[in-house]
């Protein structure tokens, strides 16, 4: 099995845990963990772009889906998927090249920072395209916070255990 | 011109990124309209298939769960009879024959958005139909939208935008159900008339007037109220009886006579 393969199997396996298992459970009332977006954000940067779109499009268009969700996953999935790239090349040495960027040489610190971003930005872009209406929003920050730091532990501890120890 | 396309063609992901957002945004506007598509689809007929193999995997889990409700509703079955024996009460006599119960499961339930929606594994060939009234053991559940051959999409009572009609137990005085957006057990009842003899503790039920449901279904307590400055209305904060995070068996509700009812409505 090659890199890329390797890949989309983890967010295969991820998308049914979200589905079957992630999607169902309650923590502390009503609070979801998001996991599904892991997968998507250890994507490999040196991939081919567009492809990593698509994949991240037909991921959250499945979950869209089988959660009667309309576009609101995959809309979700694909702005992550792009806005990644954006965050490493503001983040990059001006000498380095996008490509050279492997997420196994991120230190702990600053992975635990990126994850939260973006697990923070998927619930808020959740939240809004699920009710069109930014004071919503602002009204469930407790909601998102506490959604977000949930979904954070769950994926950093995913990653330190399964797959990739980063630096400390 | 030119200029413009040769820029365009080096910045392919952002337009694949646009063009992705775009239809992301279409689909999901779709899924929020509720006048688009009350008849079959495409979308719950794969999502019912999706969720259907999903729930036969998942319910070998929750067998225990749905026993003890069922146990419980026949305990409660049990004692009605018990009082219509003994005459203790007396039971609001619909038209005979004019509700039909129909069996189902939901297979697949949302209640983290504003917007929930569940899937149940009965569709237009068992006679389910578009706003159709869906019963849980415990309560209310919500209303169908639209229907497969073989699934229905349900409006879940956690959706805002769905208005149930619901009158405080043993009065005429009705209002409508509405969900907040924020807890799952907790729902506001508004445009209750200021006469009305509202406590805390009361029980709201189902008002019946929509034809969506028969009147005198539980559907919570109050847990507290206040008086809306200039309507002369009544916002009252309940606790809902069902748990709507944990549903499994449920009834559809056809009212043989809702259409002769719409009719009427149509013409007034």
């Amino acid at each position: 099995m090659n890199l890329r393969d390797k890949y989309y199997l983890i967010l295969l396996i991820f998308l049914i845990l979200q589905i079957i298992w992630f999607n169902h459970i309650r923590l502390f009332s009503d609070f979801m963990p998001m996991v599904f977006i892991y997968p998507l954000l250890i994507l490999p940067l040196s991939k081919n772009e567009t492809t990593n779109l698509l994949i991240a499009f037909a991921s959250g268009l499945f979950l869209d889906i089988v959660s009667n969700t309309g576009g609101v996953f995959a809309a979700t999935a694909v702005l992550i998927t792009y806005l990644r790239k954006v965050y490493f090349i503001m983040l990059k040495n001006p000498t380095q090249k996008i490509n050279e960027i492997n997420m196994k040489n991120i230190t702990f610190g600053q992975k635990t920072i990126y994850f939260a971003l973006f697990v923070l930005l998927a619930h808020i872009t959740i939240y809004f395209l699920d009710s069109f209406n930014a004071g919503l929003v602002f009204s469930k920050w407790k909601n998102i916070l506490v959604n977000t730091l949930i979904s954070t532990v769950f994926i950093i501890f995913i990653d330190i255990i399964f797959f990739n120890p980063a630096k400390r | 011109m030119i200029k413009l396309l040769r820029y365009l063609s080096t910045r392919q992901s952002f337009l694949l990124f646009v063009f992705l957002e775009i239809i992301a945004l279409i689909l999901t506007v779709k899924a929020h309209d509720y006048a688009l598509l009350k008849t079959n689809n495409l979308q719950t007929a794969l999502a019912g298939n999706i969720n259907q193999s999903l729930y036969s995997v998942q319910k070998h889990f929750s067998l225990q769960s749905y026993n003890d409700s069922l146990i419980n509703q026949n305990a409660r079955l049990l004692e009605k009879l018990q009082h219509l024996k003994t005459g203790n009460v007396t039971i609001p006599e619909p038209i005979p024959g004019q509700y039909r119960y129909i069996p189902a499961f939901v297979i697949s339930n949302q209640y983290n958005l504003q917007h929930n929606s569940l899937i149940i594994n009965k569709g237009e060939r068992d006679g389910v139909q578009p706003e159709t009234g869906v019963l849980s053991t415990n309560g209310i559940v919500g209303v169908v939208q639209k229907t497969s051959d073989h699934y229905a999409k349900v409006i879940s009572i956690l959706n805002k935008n769905l208005k149930i009609n619901v009158a405080l137990k043993n009065t005429n005085y009705s209002g409508f159900l509405q969900w907040p957006g924020q807890d799952p057990n907790n729902f506001e009842v508004i445009d209750l008339p200021v006469n009305a003899p509202v406590k805390k503790g009361d029980t709201i039920v189902t008002g019946g007037m929509s034809g969506v449901f028969p009147k005198g279904i539980p559907v919570g307590y109050i847990t507290g109220y206040r008086m809306v400055t200039g309507q002369k209305s009544y916002k009252i904060n309940i606790k809902s009886f069902s748990d709507m995070t944990a549903l499994g068996p449920v009834y559809v509700i056809k009212n043989r006579l809702k259409s002769e009812l719409d009719s009427l409505k149509i013409t007034e």
